[in-house]
């Protein structure tokens, strides 16, 4: 029905995209490390984003964070434009509040934690709730309790961060990310900094959150998991997409040299 | 032959020195620390018009020794208008000195905070105030004491110099007791041993607030936080240190 199609608009017919990047890039000095890229993330979908390192699938996350401005394309957010606006057909760069309001529904965790060290789980957790939401102590208190319940560490809310593992940590950050009830979790390597011992814990608590329907971004090395846990993986290579699918076929079927050479490295190493 | 005797008739002009250098010195401690975070915090903020005037203030105070700086403050402020009597021209140049040094070890504790924490709170949606008061402020403090300590132990020390532009102080009294009494070695050693109180006492809490800045450990699995003694309210606020 290719009448049917003219008549109404894709961006009627599709689904609103959670997240979508038209054409982004970014250049540091005179490095392009990532080249118009198209990027887009709908409601409960899981995409994780898989490529050597340098490739830019990091700086394609704090992008879509605004951590980096990106220089050129758009960024939407639950379809609103990201860190720019159209000012007399000028594009400006918005407010550091307006910045937070269109980021408020994106939760991030990162690969080295972040997490405060002069404050305990429990404060790293309900230190937005209070000073972002207005939440007093005790309800703050209540609801991060809760958070740090949901990743299986109500028992060390009163534990620092230097006396917590890594998964640990990994995981307070994530309650800390989920207390803000965002609609969307990015990840940016989230198990790179763990001893192998401790990627599963963290990774259980990702894949619980897929099954409940959390839209998220993984940039992860974690090839197994991403089979297992995305809808889509996508693979970047020098500042590009180079393919995406379904994780079946792309991990069976690679269509590109760049990818097959990729997973055969992996291959050699994981699999004896 | 070590005449205490001596010391003990010169009381009178050792405890008024004593008095002056504590007052001077915590007056100049007081406006460094607090010029210095001022100064700190214009070098650091957005947008950075102030970071280059800071940086040339804070390189000026390094390169000039501080007895310059009080001649400059004493004989040189009238020519300019300034008339300050000895001990304000000495709490002057103590506290703009040391502010120089201060503001250098702010930025420093500043800038040894990761910069992933302030991408944390800033993914939380928390304000740069609130940033900059929960976060990096207990954070900056807790880096910065050791060498905080340190440099007030050194403006201390130097604040011998004040004596030059005619304080009263510590060091001006026990020259003027050798000069009464052509003794020496009494009143300097007299007044080095007191130097070295109040510095000794400046470092202690130094360690003191270090201690206590540092985290409190988590509850030991097995307190029982309903139980209220005296002993049990200890253990909560001070529990004995975990390994690790």
């Amino acid at each position: 029905m290719p009448m049917a199609q003219k008549l109404s608009p894709p961006s009627f017919t599709r689904q609103k995209a959670m997240v979508e990047a038209q054409g982004i890039s970014k250049q540091f000095g005179n490095l392009e490390v990532l080249t118009t890229i198209d990027f887009r993330l709908d409601s409960s979908e899981v995409v994780c984003v898989i490529g050597p390192s340098g490739s830019g699938k990091s700086t394609l996350l704090r992008c879509l964070a605004f951590l980096e401005p990106y220089d050129h394309g758009s960024v939407y957010i639950d379809g609103q434009l990201l860190g720019y606006e159209d000012r007399g057909g000028k594009r400006v760069r918005t407010s550091e509040k307006r910045v937070d309001q269109v980021r408020a529904s994106v939760g991030m965790v990162f690969q080295h934690f972040n997490l405060w060290p002069h404050r305990t789980a429990l404060e790293n957790v309900t230190e937005a709730l209070r000073l972002v939401n207005g939440l007093s102590r005790r309800d703050a208190d209540v609801e991060g309790t809760a958070m740090l319940e949901q990743v299986g560490l109500a028992d060390h809310a009163g534990h620092f961060p230097e006396s917590l593992s890594g998964g640990q940590k990994q995981r307070v950050a994530i309650a800390r990310a989920l207390a803000m009830k965002p609609k969307v979790m990015l990840f940016d390597e989230p198990t790179s900094a763990l001893d192998p011992e401790l990627v599963g814990e963290v990774l259980d608590v990702v894949k619980k959150l897929a099954a409940d329907g959390m839209t998220m971004v993984i940039v992860t090395h974690e090839m197994g998991f991403a089979a297992k846990v995305a809808d889509r993986v996508i693979f970047m290579d020098q500042g590009r997409v180079v393919e995406s699918g379904p994780p079946n076929t792309l991990f069976r079927q690679p269509k590109s040299e760049r990818l097959q050479q990729f997973l055969n490295t992996w291959r050699e190493r994981h699999i004896d | 032959m070590f005449d205490i005797a001596l010391l003990w008739e010169a009381r009178g002009l050792i405890l008024q020195g004593l008095w002056n250098t504590l007052w001077i010195c915590f007056l100049g401690c007081l406006l460094a620390l607090s010029f210095g975070i001022v100064l700190a915090a214009l070098r650091l903020a957005n947008p950075r018009i102030f970071g280059y005037p800071v940086a040339c203030y804070v390189e000026i105070c390094r390169g000039i020794p501080l007895l310059i700086l009080l001649f400059l403050l004493y004989y040189g402020g009238p020519s300019i208008g300034l008339r300050l009597n000895a001990e304000v021209a000495g709490v002057t140049g103590i506290g703009l000195y040391g502010a120089g040094y201060f503001a250098e070890i702010y930025r420093s504790g500043f800038k040894s905070i990761p910069k992933g924490q302030l991408e944390a709170a800033r993914m939380l949606g928390i304000s740069p105030w609130h940033t900059l008061i929960g976060i990096q402020v207990p954070q900056m403090a807790r880096l910065i004491v050791p060498s905080g300590t340190n440099q007030l132990i050194v403006l201390v020390k130097e604040s011998a110099l004040i004596s030059i532009i005619s304080v009263d102080d510590l060091t001006k009294n026990a020259t003027a007791i050798v000069n009464q009494t052509f003794q020496v070695i009494e009143p300097y050693l007299a007044v080095a041993l007191l130097y070295w109180l109040i510095i000794e006492l400046i470092a202690r809490s130094g360690y003191a607030l270090e201690k206590r800045l540092a985290n409190r450990q988590p509850r030991q699995q097995g307190a029982t936080p309903h139980a209220n003694g005296p002993e049990a309210l200890t253990a909560i606020v001070y529990p004995p240190k975990s390994d690790g």
